[in-house]
């Protein structure tokens, strides 16, 4: 009796802590998605009541052209990061199966494109883009983005394909597998909680990248950070247009996220436990 | 022998990617549509004046022009107004609209790649003394002044002196701009004065200060005047240059204090004189006795905000930030909002009130420099000024005859007081700061100087200005004077 009682208690505690952590973590969401409501004249002098209206929805979606910068951020996040995938996945099979010279130089020089700030190379960048014309497109941008997205595809799919023992595939081939067939079919899905989850978090960084967009493109294209920023006008900060378009940028990533929850969470604890 | 083939193939897989991206890339580099692109409209009032004149507008007819446009009032009412500049000139004009927060970041790298992209760029007085040693900026003086350029409408003696003044500048450092080249035109500008709540003030029978001491004995009086939180003077505080210019750099101007003097070849900081630390001395007690309880985080956003909101009941800034705060629909305290000229020191007669100024320049590596005058020309043009003014938010324009006009004077009647005050300070309207390349870094250190000596980090505010002084003096030692 008392240990029911004990376990009764624990559990309460358990779901109490956890309650109020959830409030802690989604209060920002909330909050923001509050604010969408407001106009700008009640946003200072009101908390939580007050007369909600649309018009901030109306001047983002209507009134400016964040619906054009929401489809060019997912043209190119989306380009990047199946460029990517395409690329980064045969790279992430080479650095791990084959043993070649400066092997592991290589594999850290892919790493260090993530460390390198991206103010510090923006200038030779932006030289070379207006020389190329790949300045203000949206393969221009695809391109840069890879800096973001690639080095950290290649080093989470490297790992996965580690864990893969060599006997798995050299069985395939026994059963007379071409290797295109060992990859497909026998990798391909081993590696599929990693691959989801390292898309998924460099879709999520390509989504949010800021000086790259900023630097490179602006006249025909913009992306949602850059465009957001733009409710911060001159005369007043627009707060309630700002967190719509926040809001809307979240969007993607949020249902992307709960879309793959599973493979995420797999994906990201999978690796970790068994190192 | 199989992995030797596995290591063909992905090398193979990997080079015939990166051919196909490049391929793709031409063609979508071409193909990208300008979204911003500009077709012909209908040709406004323009062509008239161009026929009665003779001045030749089309004569850059083609031509395409790039602009980077910082986001503000005036950039969108120039971007309204793009389709009838291209039906008179026949030039076409894209244009990107970058946020303030990172706007100069932008034009810094577009500007130091010397590739003539973009054409003209928006700037203010500060950027362009670092821009113009540099040689990113071209000078205008030519153009200004050749009749086969400039229509002989355009008047460039009707441009306040002190406002276009503070775009022409010798690049000598330590000399004061308003002479030399000129390097940038305005599109309007700001000065700093006190704007106040006038039902705040009507309520608690009082009357709105005229000098500093008035001012220091109305803040006790504002303490919470509407409540918690509500506080009598909104002012900036943020560790950031924009700090010291609007308000503080006004009143120190006015104090007969200098930020630099030149000494011998070198550029000497002076914000350790005696009328610099009084000065300063009174303005952080100012901020003690009636300043935001976060005064320290405060920038344009805030303090405007705040007077907005009915939480201060002063607000000493640009004349334009409580202007915004009181077209109707804006702010709670919309109408209730009314302006006087900045506090006079003790002693002093007249106020020397800095400014701020929107401008626009034209980078010196542009391949279309002649087209790019003419988008000048027509945009700081008598003309388009007068219907920014009246039909933008174009409040404090750069030209006489458009502040002087009835109609925009109507506009104004809206705003108590704002007319008058204008009238009042606009003889002394300058820059008072040196011109100097480190500009920003040194107002930065001062700005943080400002809200140490109110946290209490130093003894005295002498103390702190002189260690103010010699972190300046540190910064600009490599300057070359003269």
């Amino acid at each position: 009796m008392f240990s029911e009682n004990q376990s009764l208690l624990s559990r309460l505690i358990q779901n109490l802590l956890l309650i109020i952590y959830s409030i802690f973590a989604l209060f920002p969401l909330f909050w923001m998605a509050l604010i969408t409501f407001k106009s700008d004249l009640q946003m200072f002098n009101t908390t939580f009541f007050f007369t909600p209206t649309l018009d901030n929805y109306k001047a983002v979606l209507i009134g400016t052209d964040y619906i054009k910068t929401f489809i060019d951020n997912v043209i190119v996040s989306g380009g990047a990061v199946l460029v990517s995938v395409i690329a980064g996945v045969p790279a992430a099979y080479a650095l791990a199966r084959f043993n070649f010279k400066y092997k592991e130089d290589l594999a850290f020089t892919i790493l260090s494109f993530k460390f390198a700030p991206e103010i510090l190379v923006i200038l030779p960048l932006f030289m070379i883009y207006q020389k190329l014309h790949l300045y203000d497109t949206y393969l221009g941008l695809i391109w840069v983005y890879q800096l973001i997205t690639m080095p950290l595809l290649i080093w989470v799919v490297r790992g996965y394909f580690e864990d893969i023992s060599v006997e798995v595939e050299q069985a395939a081939e026994l059963d007379g597998y071409p290797w295109y067939s060992v990859f497909w079919k026998i990798l391909l899905p081993l590696i599929k909680p990693g691959l989801v989850a390292s898309a998924l978090l460099a879709f999520i960084f390509a989504w949010n990248s800021f000086t790259f967009s900023l630097q490179l493109s602006g006249f025909n294209i913009q992306t949602v950070t850059v465009a957001s920023l733009r409710y911060i006008a001159s005369d007043t900060v627009h707060y309630g247009q700002m967190a719509v378009a926040a809001t809307i940028a979240a969007l993607p990533e949020v249902i992307l996220a709960l879309l793959i929850q599973k493979h995420l969470v797999r994906g990201l604890s999978f690796g970790a436990v068994k190192g | 022998m199989k992995r030797h083939w596995q290591k063909i193939i992905t090398l193979t897989l990997a080079i015939a990617m990166i051919l196909s991206l490049a391929a793709c890339g031409g063609s979508t580099a071409t193909t990208a549509a300008p979204a911003a692109t500009t077709t012909a409209a209908a040709a406004d009032s323009g062509e008239t004046s161009a026929a009665a004149t003779g001045f030749d507008w089309k004569q850059q007819d083609g031509s395409k022009l790039r602009v980077m446009f910082n986001q503000h009032p005036y950039a969108e009412a120039i971007i309204q107004k793009i389709p009838d500049f291209t039906a008179l000139t026949g030039i076409e004009v894209e244009y990107s609209l970058t946020p303030e927060e990172n706007y100069f970041d932008k034009v810094t790298t577009a500007l130091n790649s010397k590739s003539g992209d973009p054409d003209i760029f928006m700037t203010g007085a500060y950027q362009v003394w670092e821009y113009a040693p540099a040689g990113y900026v071209e000078d205008l003086s030519g153009y200004i002044n050749d009749a086969g350029k400039t229509s002989p409408e355009y008047d460039f003696a009707d441009f306040y002196p002190g406002i276009v003044g503070s775009l022409q500048w010798d690049l000598v450092a330590g000399h004061k701009t308003g002479s030399g080249p000129q390097w940038a035109l305005p599109l309007g500008f700001e000065m700093y004065s006190l704007a106040y709540n006038k039902s705040v003030f009507a309520d608690l029978g009082l009357t709105p200060p005229t000098t500093m001491e008035e001012l220091k004995a109305l803040l006790p009086k504002l303490k919470e005047f509407n409540g918690p939180g509500s506080y009598a003077l909104a002012i900036r505080g943020s560790r950031n240059w924009a700090t010291i210019h609007p308000g503080y750099m006004t009143t120190y101007a006015s104090y007969g204090a200098q930020d630099f003097v030149v000494e011998g070849d070198k550029l000497v900081s002076k914000v350790n004189s005696p009328e610099a630390v009084a000065m300063t001395d009174e303005w952080v007690q100012m901020i003690k006795d009636g300043g935001a309880p976060s005064w320290s985080s405060y920038t344009w956003y805030q303090a405007g905000a705040d007077l907005g909101a009915g939480k201060a009941a002063m607000l000493y800034d640009a004349d334009c930030n409580g202007y915004f705060q009181n077209v109707e629909g804006a702010s709670q305290e919309a109408g209730d909002i009314a302006w006087v000229p900045a506090p006079l020191p003790e002693g002093k007669s007249d106020i020397y009130s800095n400014m701020w100024t929107w401008a626009i320049a034209m980078n010196s590596s542009s391949k279309n420099k002649d087209a790019a005058w003419l988008f000048m020309q027509y945009f700081t043009s008598k003309e388009y000024t007068q219907w920014a003014s009246v039909n933008a938010k174009v409040v404090d324009p750069a030209r006489k005859s458009v502040f002087e006009s009835a109609e925009f004077q109507a506009v104004l009647d809206k705003a108590e007081g704002f007319a008058a005050t204008f009238d009042a300070q606009i003889a002394n309207t300058g820059i008072q700061f040196t011109p100097q390349p480190h500009f920003f870094e040194t107002t930065t250190e001062w700005a943080a100087t400002l809200q140490d000596i109110v946290g209490g980090k130093y003894k005295s505010t002498q103390e702190a200005m002189d260690a103010l002084k010699e972190k300046m003096d540190e910064i600009v030692s490599d300057v070359e004077v003269g």
